[in-house]
């Protein structure tokens, strides 16, 4: 063999064993990207933040339309109105004098669904007079509006998406994406080397990059696995990794996946990822409703969602989006009346609803009574759709009551504003017979502390734990009770304590008033009438009644505990009175009904709970009825100054050196606390009921207007009798003032004033009623 | 304990008595002419005596409490609340649990003293086995219907029945047969199989 020969045989055998290693490596590279396409694609392919819904709106005839908000309902669930006559589509809804008509969206869900229909609300000023069925003409007694969304649980990346299956897209969406995009989607195998060679000759006469020539599946691959740097070696594996996802998949599935992911604008620090979600940001409506124009605009912002961004550049949105339309047509796509009509059409975009932070303390209130197999990285990724109890107008109007209440504050109390940390505060409604948490801000501002001052803090309670000693006292069911015309001795005394020195409680205006009426001693928040009767009450009946009523943390059994020294939060608090409000059954706070899975199953069901007796009901109205006198006399008269009427009760608190303003005030319906403070305690300057109670009010009128509707429910085992305020005994002729007072079956005075009529024991009934009583029984 | 439990005479008996309704109903004499009808001790006499003999069982009801009845009651809150709750008994009766059980939560948010819908969801949960919450619902009804004054046997029935089946599901047998057996006499139509269905209280 010549040398020539055995230089070719050996440079052959190295480009053979070259060419080996070259097709071994490019094949375990193959491999190696391949195992990375299907485990993107056979795994999870999107992670989808769970969405928190509200709870739905009961729409009735009788009701307020204007004080429920139905027309800012309806713009935040994407309803549009309907510019001119004629039928409605569905999500738009018209206004004509005296009557509105809505074509409802269907409500899914996969116990409770609510079915499409078209309804028409016949107004007068501000009542819904009559709902009727546009379809059936059928009067309508009830409506239930489907829940509008209050916040998404996001991951690290903040991206919101809304899935969709490409079966529920309009076909002219998915057109107009092809004729932008990629118009021979269907053709190619992952690349388009037509147009390829096409991008390259034009970008070569242009001298610069002028032309993608990125497929839809090329995309998709970018997208998914890689970083957005132009370099060679990142196009070939783009374009090797788009060939194996198209041998590996159909075309639809690859599609779908395209348009679930496809990054399309922002929604303030929230990537807005899909045409789901964007049709929802864009156009507040399901993407299955975009009509032509509305699809051609979501594939024309593809290119560059910020800088062709319809909220901030609408002329360059619709000229985009006419490009679109125009290929559209040009490819066959689209009818020549169908173009002109799209075209011609005005850009109408939703406003962004922007998320107020508040309601993320909510949310996290949520999380923690969720279980625990919703952990963190569940709730950012598994797309659950989870029905909260929140009222989003009651979140609204408490975010703004607490807002507008501490500012102020800062204003009246210069003082205030100068502090290292900003003055704080919470506010929590509940609904007392269900513990349903209606809205819920924990602080001043979510972005600058997540600190949740309703559910995390723990705060001196003041006066507002004062009732507690007092239905301690009332209540008989632990020994023997006062009764609401009881005297209490507001004279200075002390408590001895051990290895210390004793304890001398005073009022808030240092200040003895002698003799007074239990009622009384509430009403005016007198600190030395109650630490007396905690005392003659015992702290231990004190504590067990407090846990009882649904105060969990722990109390210190100290004399002082009476005047509110223990550390309790808001929503404990809130609770410890939703009991009393609710005839003494104490409620389990809640925050969510239930949740259901991407795929539409039913997850987890938090059913309403019966509250659980733990008070005899007509020992806990007594405690109403006293706190009513709260209102109506004492601490919280403000309440009735600003027009207030109907059932109303509560108490102000306000701890030493006024460094925690309480106020919890009641109707039968909500029950709501709210708290202001300093982070680090220190002095506000001014007592509860110019810091507090003016928030609760702003928040109330708000919420239910100046009347309150209903009246608190009065058990039996009552009776009124007529009392001599001064010595608490009956009141009959001669003694010098007479009060009606509200006492428990037995319980009232059986002595009279001391220059009354003198009676034995008991109080004789009349002649009539003994003989009445003798014929009929009863009595 | 419920007030109809409580002794032999109810006041369905006094209800029924035109003479008594005369005398202690709305707007009756006797409270407004108080002494002044010393006189007419003898006529009252005559017209309560026959109801004044304790007796040892309750007479039967035709008619308990049905949801229905109080449709049109109340204000516009209660009316679409009460609407709720037989939307949510009609679900009941067509075996869409979760359904009804929507329309209940939902009654309770339109206004939330609506003793039918607490009524209607312990019925609700009684037959999905969830005796402790239907327990407590039964006392958050009777404890509505109280305060609304409506003390009366025909509602009582019903509360009677629910606490006999919650005691009967926790096996509390003796309990549950005094009180199913009420509710068996005073309303045998309804109560007599010892099962209130959602029909029977729509």
């Amino acid at each position: 063999m010549s040398r020539a020969r055995r230089i070719v045989r050996t440079l052959g055998r190295v480009a053979g064993m070259l060419a080996f290693a070259v097709g071994l490596g490019l094949s375990s590279w193959i491999i190696e990207l391949d195992r990375v396409v299907v485990d993107r694609f056979e795994g999870r392919t999107f992670a989808v933040p769970s969405k928190v819904y509200s709870a739905p709106l009961v729409v009735y005839p009788g009701m307020d339309w204007q004080r429920i908000d139905l027309a800012g309902w309806l713009l935040r669930l994407g309803y549009r109105e309907q510019p001119e006559g004629g039928p409605l589509e569905a999500g738009r809804y018209e206004w004509s004098p005296g009557a509105l008509r809505v074509n409802l969206r269907a409500f899914s869900h996969p116990l409770r669904p609510e079915p499409a229909r078209e309804l028409r609300f016949r107004l007068a000023r501000s009542v819904i007079q009559e709902i009727e069925d546009v379809r059936t003409r059928e009067s309508v007694d009830v409506v239930v509006l489907e829940p509008e969304p209050v916040s998404a649980f996001l991951g690290s990346d903040r991206e919101q998406r809304d899935l969709v299956r490409l079966d529920e897209l309009p076909i002219h969406l998915i057109d107009a994406v092809y004729a932008v995009e990629d118009k021979r989607f269907e053709q190619h195998h992952g690349v388009d080397l037509r147009r390829v060679i096409g991008a390259m000759l034009a970008n070569l006469r242009a001298g610069r990059i002028e032309q993608g020539a990125s497929t839809l599946t090329q995309q998709l691959v970018k997208n998914f696995f890689l970083t957005p740097e132009r370099t060679f070696s990142r196009k070939v594996r783009e374009a090797l990794m788009a060939l194996i996802v198209e041998a590996r998949y159909e075309k639809p599935e690859i599609l779908q996946a395209y348009l679930n992911e496809i990054y399309l604008g922002q929604r303030g620090a929230t990537a807005v990822h899909g045409v789901g979600e964007a049709s929802r940001m864009y156009f507040g409506k399901p993407a299955s409703e975009l009509t032509v124009a509305e699809s051609a605009l979501i594939a024309a912002i593809i290119q560059s969602p910020n800088g062709i961004s319809p909220h901030r550049r609408p002329e360059r949105a619709v000229a985009r989006r006419n490009l679109v339309l125009e290929l559209m047509y040009a490819q066959g796509r689209l009818s020549k009346r169908s173009f002109e009509a799209a075209s011609t059409e005005p850009l109408r975009v939703a406003a962004i609803a922007s998320e107020t932070g508040e309601v993320r303390y909510f949310l996290d209130a949520l999380s923690h009574q969720l279980p625990e197999v919703y952990a963190g990285p569940v709730l950012s990724s598994e797309g659950l759709r989870i029905y909260s109890t929140l009222d989003p107008r009651m979140q609204r109007a408490a975010a703004r009551a607490l807002r507008e209440g501490l500012e102020r504050i800062e204003k009246r109390v210069p003082k205030s504003r100068g502090k290292a940390a900003p003055l704080q505060g919470c506010l929590i409604a509940l609904r007392p017979q269900t513990g349903e948490i209606l809205a819920l801000v924990g602080g001043r501002d979510y972005g600058s502390s997540q600190f949740n001052r309703c559910t995390q803090a723990r705060r001196q309670a003041g006066s507002v734990f004062k009732p507690i000693v007092y239905v301690s006292a009332l209540d008989r069911s632990s020994g023997p009770a006062a009764t609401l015309a009881s005297l209490l001795d507001d004279q200075p005394f002390q408590v001895p304590v051990p290895n210390g020195q004793p304890w001398r409680p005073q009022n808030y205006d240092h200040e003895y008033h002698g003799l007074v009426t239990v009622r009384e001693a509430l009403e005016r928040s007198l600190n030395v009438p109650a630490a007396r009767l905690g005392q003659e009450v015992g702290i231990d009946r004190v504590v067990a009644m407090a846990h009882k009523l649904g105060i969990s943390s722990p109390l210190p059994r100290v004399p002082s505990l009476a005047l509110g020294t223990a550390e309790l939060s808001p929503i404990e608090v809130a609770r410890a009175y939703s009991t009393l409000a609710n005839g003494g059954r104490r409620p389990t706070p809640r925050t969510f009904v239930d949740v259901v899975q991407a795929g539409g199953l039913a997850h987890e069901n938090s059913p309403l709970q019966g509250p659980v007796p733990v008070l005899d009901p007509a020992t806990a109205y007594l405690a109403v009825n006293l706190l009513e006198g709260v209102i109506d006399r004492g601490t919280a008269a403000n309440v009735r100054a600003i027009g207030m009427v109907g059932p109303i009760a509560g108490k102000t608190g306000t701890t030493d050196e006024e460094y925690d303003l309480w106020f919890v005030g009641f109707t039968p319906e909500i029950v709501a606390v709210v708290w202001v403070g300093y982070d680090v305690p220190a002095s506000i300057g001014i007592p509860s009921s110019q810091g507090a109670l003016p928030i609760w009010t702003d928040f109330m009128k708000e919420v239910t207007g100046t009347h309150i509707r209903g009246a608190f429910p009065r058990p039996a085992g009552l009776r009124h009798e007529s009392i001599d305020p001064l010595t608490g005994a009956l009141a009959l002729a001669g003694c010098p003032a007479h009060v009606d007072e509200l006492f428990l079956e037995g319980t009232a005075p059986t002595h009279t004033c001391p220059r009354g009529e003198p009676i034995n024991e008991q109080r004789q009934p009349s002649v009539i009623r003994r003989t009445l009583k003798r014929l009929f029984g009863g009595g | 304990m419920n007030n109809s439990l409580r002794g032999s005479r109810t006041s369905a008996q006094i209800v029924a008595s035109p003479c008594r309704r005369w005398m202690y109903g709305r707007g009756a004499l006797i409270p407004r002419m108080g002494g002044a009808l010393w006189l007419g001790v003898l006529l009252v006499s005559a017209c309560a005596r026959p109801w004044t003999k304790p007796e040892p069982t309750p007479e039967p009801i035709l008619e308990p409490i049905r949801v229905s009845d109080a449709v049109g009651l109340g204000d516009p809150a209660r009316r679409a609340s009460t609407r709720l709750v037989v939307q949510g008994l009609d679900a009941d009766q067509a075996g869409e649990t979760e359904r009804a059980q929507g329309s209940y939560e939902r009654a309770v948010q339109v206004d939330a003293t609506n003793p039918y819908a607490y009524l209607a969801l312990a019925r609700h949960h009684l037959d999905g086995s969830d005796i402790e919450h239907a327990t407590h619902l039964i006392d958050q009804a009777a404890a509505l219907f109280e305060a609304e004054g409506m003390r009366e046997p025909r509602v009582g029935v019903h509360l009677i029945g629910l606490r006999g089946r919650a005691m009967q599901m926790s096996e509390e047998d003796a309990d549950a047969a005094l009180y199913l057996d009420r509710a068996a006499v005073m309303a045998p139509a309804v109560w007599g199989d010892a099962y209130l269905s959602a029909e029977e209280l729509r």
